[in-house]
């Protein structure tokens, strides 16, 4: 009796697995259902388009993939949805868009749909599920990829012995990856060099500089500065829903500290320019940048004699062990504490549009890219996956792996070090627009042309602008 | 004979009457589709826009919403921003039509003289006016970068400072004004070269008979003959600059900070980044009335000249 309920049970879910290719073998093309996927042209789409091309094998659907640049995705995808057209059945968004999406009805929530596959939700790194699926009680989506911020440096000057004792000399301490925000300042500092002068004990043909930074007119500061800001104990929002100038002030000052050992460049490029000037063999570290980008930056080991990378957590993760509170406010009584384990999270989620003509194909469609196959597939071609399942594959911890995935067990350290952290910028339904606003004060700031404190507080006028006062928080 | 040459008095008036309403209803019937073409996409959005102006509309929080009277205009009014993207917007104009027209007519003057490849250098000019201007610019980006470009690289050869083209804030506006000068001087140098190719031979010629020198030709004859010519060049370039939009967007982004933030590029921002289309239709309103006003001090001489001239003709 056993073996026959065995047998019975071995059929039937060859069956169920079987049934969706069977199904798609006998889908006529002019029966296929459209279904319209808004995405971000560059890397992420290609990597995809074998993806969808697995959905649409195993599935009744045709996707088309519209590929839009990163910058007029948001305006694209907003329209869309205010017009209702139906124009895009899957969206992706950004982490601060997703609760003015949701707020807003232009996204369907997905928690019936999850219902019966929270094993699926559960694989996903939970510290990115909570800022990039949830928003008021409900899932909205699935993050499929994620660029949550690191630290990238050069491990062959680290590990050089005359730097070292030249460091040990200067700062008394041994130079290596730092635990500090005030660490990083000194090795940025201690790098930072003319050309004329010795680099590992050879002459510099050109000006190496201590840190890449990401000062150009895009919101890219800003996410620098969040792993600064939150390591602090502050948000860019507090709990009232008003910008915290004197925080955001101190996170501001830290920056223009630092902009002393950025290439000028610094001032106009974004995190594909201070890749560049890496595996240009200029500068010697990064800041609070994208670990998505570890493919990119191994790159310099083949342009840079010599060179050698490394990926690790951004300073302070290791500053007060023992952790504490995660997300944390400025009225913290524990500010001390909350500078532990903070580092920038972001990602991009896959929701579906409420105006979408085939709800249930798109929700499909966003459960498979977000699922572990199209995940480990996404890995292997050197995305960056969401899945906990995925970064801890051990097929991706080989050194044959390295130069695609070496930095899946930093994200996993980064995702076990920020259990629990919430960023109200995320919770707010102005999100996108403050998001989408805020660099130009700060960017200003680091061109010289305000102080720190102005920024702040520029920063502070603009956000009450636009949330028309203090700005509602929808945790 | 003479009685087929007399057509009663009466029947003459109908015909005549009937030629000039089927004269009048055909020349209707002409410019009634660029009159649909003007209601269409140029009068309607501009009634809309009116509307929206007056109402609080922004577009993520729903449709277009209730209506707020003035509000709009005093925010915008006391918007600083706005403001200061103004004065950028005039900045960059006076700079950019003024050295357009001074290297464009000096260009025109130097092909005009030349006495050979005038058909090779007027085809190298038009290449800059071919493309457009996201799409050169994106090419001046990576000649402008600090790191990479070729500019600096040159003057890094030469010993020069190698600046911050578009990082600089004391100096980024003067790199979109680089920038729109290369695009759009040869359009200058070509019209006023036109314009002086067309110019009479016999005047000039009695000049230099009577001995006048080239600085009193320039002054009592060229100029004042091209007139007309400059004029509208300078109206066309001048339109053309205060709406500048592209070059910002792919050069700076209206950075660093807002130092190269233009009236429509502040206007972009707030409508398509911040979707208040309540304030963006305002500043649109009031861009229009500036320009509006400006087109009519600005072409009152020019139309003034063509109307004397059709009245002459």
């Amino acid at each position: 009796m056993k073996s026959m309920l065995k047998q019975g049970l071995l059929v039937a879910a060859l069956t169920a697995s079987a049934a969706p290719a069977a199904m798609a073998a006998e889908c006529a093309d002019a029966d296929r259902v459209p279904i319209t996927w808004s995405t971000i042209a560059g890397f992420y789409t290609d990597a995809m388009a074998s993806l969808v091309s697995g959905f649409e094998a195993g599935h009744c659907v045709k996707v088309n993939v519209i590929n839009i640049d990163n910058s007029q995705l948001y305006n694209k995808q907003v329209i869309e949805m205010v017009g209702e057209t139906g124009a895009y059945d899957v969206v992706t968004l950004e982490t601060s868009e997703k609760a003015e999406f949701a707020e807003n009805g232009f996204i369907l929530p997905m928690t019936d749909y999850f219902a019966d596959k929270q094993a699926q939700l559960d694989d996903v790194a939970p510290t990115l599920a909570a800022l990039t699926t949830r928003y008021k009680g409900d899932v909205w989506g699935l993050p499929y990829y994620t660029y949550t911020a690191g630290y990238i440096y050069r491990a062959d000057l680290f590990d050089d012995p005359v730097e070292q004792e030249a460091f040990k000399k200067r700062f008394d301490y041994d130079l290596a990856v730092p635990t500090t925000w005030a660490q990083h300042h000194d090795i940025a500092e201690f790098f930072t060099r003319k050309a004329g002068e010795t680099l590992k004990g050879e002459a510099l043909t050109k000006d190496f500089y201590g840190v890449g930074l990401m000062a150009g007119p895009f919101p890219e500061i800003q996410d620098e500065m969040s792993g600064v800001l939150w390591s602090q104990g502050a948000d860019w929002l507090t709990d009232d829903g008003t910008v915290p100038v004197d925080a955001v002030e101190k996170a501001m000052n830290d920056y223009l500290e630092l902009m002393k050992y950025a290439p000028p460049a610094a001032l106009t490029v974004t995190y594909d320019g201070v890749m560049n000037q890496m595996k240009d063999g200029q500068i010697a570290q990064t800041y609070s940048f994208f670990l998505d980008q570890w493919p990119n930056a191994v790159q310099t080991e083949n342009t840079v004699p010599g060179a050698r990378m490394g990926v690790a957590e951004a300073p302070e993760k290791k500053a007060y062990i023992g952790g504490f509170l995660l997300a944390v406010s400025t009225s913290s009584a524990h500010p001390q504490e909350a500078m532990d384990f903070v580092a920038y999270i972001g990602g991009f989620l896959l929701a579906v549009s409420t105006s979408s003509a085939h709800p249930q194909e798109a929700m499909d469609f966003v459960a498979y890219i977000g699922g572990h196959d199209a995940q480990m597939e996404f890995a292997r071609a050197g995305g960056t996956s969401t899945l906990m399942s995925v970064l801890s594959d051990p097929g991706f911890a080989t050194p044959e792996s390295r130069t695609k995935t070496g930095h899946f067990a930093t994200l996993l350290e980064i995702f076990d070090s920020m259990k629990g952290f919430r960023s109200n910028l995320f919770d707010t339904p102005f999100g996108a627009k403050i998001y989408n606003t805020m660099q130009i004060p700060l960017q200003s700031a680091a061109a010289g042309q305000i102080n720190a404190r102005e920024a702040a507080e520029r920063l502070a006028s603009e956000v009450e602008k636009i949330c028309g006062g203090p700005c509602p928080i929808g945790k | 004979m003479s009685q087929s040459l007399s057509v009663p008095t009466s029947r003459q008036r109908t015909a005549a009457g009937q030629a000039a309403m089927s004269d009048r209803w055909f020349s209707i019937l002409l410019v009634v589709p660029a009159m649909v073409v003007i209601l269409v996409f140029a009068l309607l959005p501009l009634a809309y826009a009116l509307d929206v102006s007056f109402r609080f509309a922004d577009l993520t929080r729903g449709r277009i919403g209730d209506f707020v009277g003035l509000d709009n205009y005093r925010t915008v009014l006391h918007d600083k921003a706005f403001w200061d993207s103004a004065w950028v917007t005039v900045k960059f104009t006076l700079s950019a039509v003024f050295l357009e027209m001074v290297l464009g007519i000096a260009i025109a003057f130097l092909i005009h003289g030349a006495t050979v490849g005038k058909g090779v250098i007027r085809s190298l000019m038009i290449l800059p006016l071919a493309t457009s201007a996201a799409v050169t610019g994106l090419f001046w980006r990576y000649l402008y970068d600090t790191q990479f470009g070729l500019i600096n690289y040159f003057l890094g050869l030469i010993g020069l400072p190698e600046p911050n083209w578009l990082g600089d804030y004391t100096i980024a506006l003067w790199s979109v004004i680089l920038f729109d000068v290369w695009q759009w001087t040869p359009f200058v140098a070509l019209i006023a070269l036109a314009g002086l190719q067309a110019l009479p031979k016999e005047p000039f010629e009695a000049a230099e008979l009577d001995g006048a020198s080239t600085f009193r030709i320039l002054r009592t004859l060229t100029f004042p003959m091209l007139k007309p010519v400059l004029f509208l060049v300078l109206v066309l370039r001048t339109i053309d600059s205060v709406r500048l939009y592209d070059a910002v967007a792919v050069l700076t982004r209206g950075g660093p900070g807002t130092v190269t933030e233009t009236m429509t590029f502040y206007l972009y921002r707030t409508g398509l980044k911040l979707f208040r289309m309540d304030y963006a239709s305002t500043m649109a309103i009031f861009f229009l009335y500036a320009m509006l006003v400006a087109s009519l001090f600005a072409l009152r001489p020019l139309l003034t000249q063509f109307s004397s001239r059709a009245s002459e003709g």
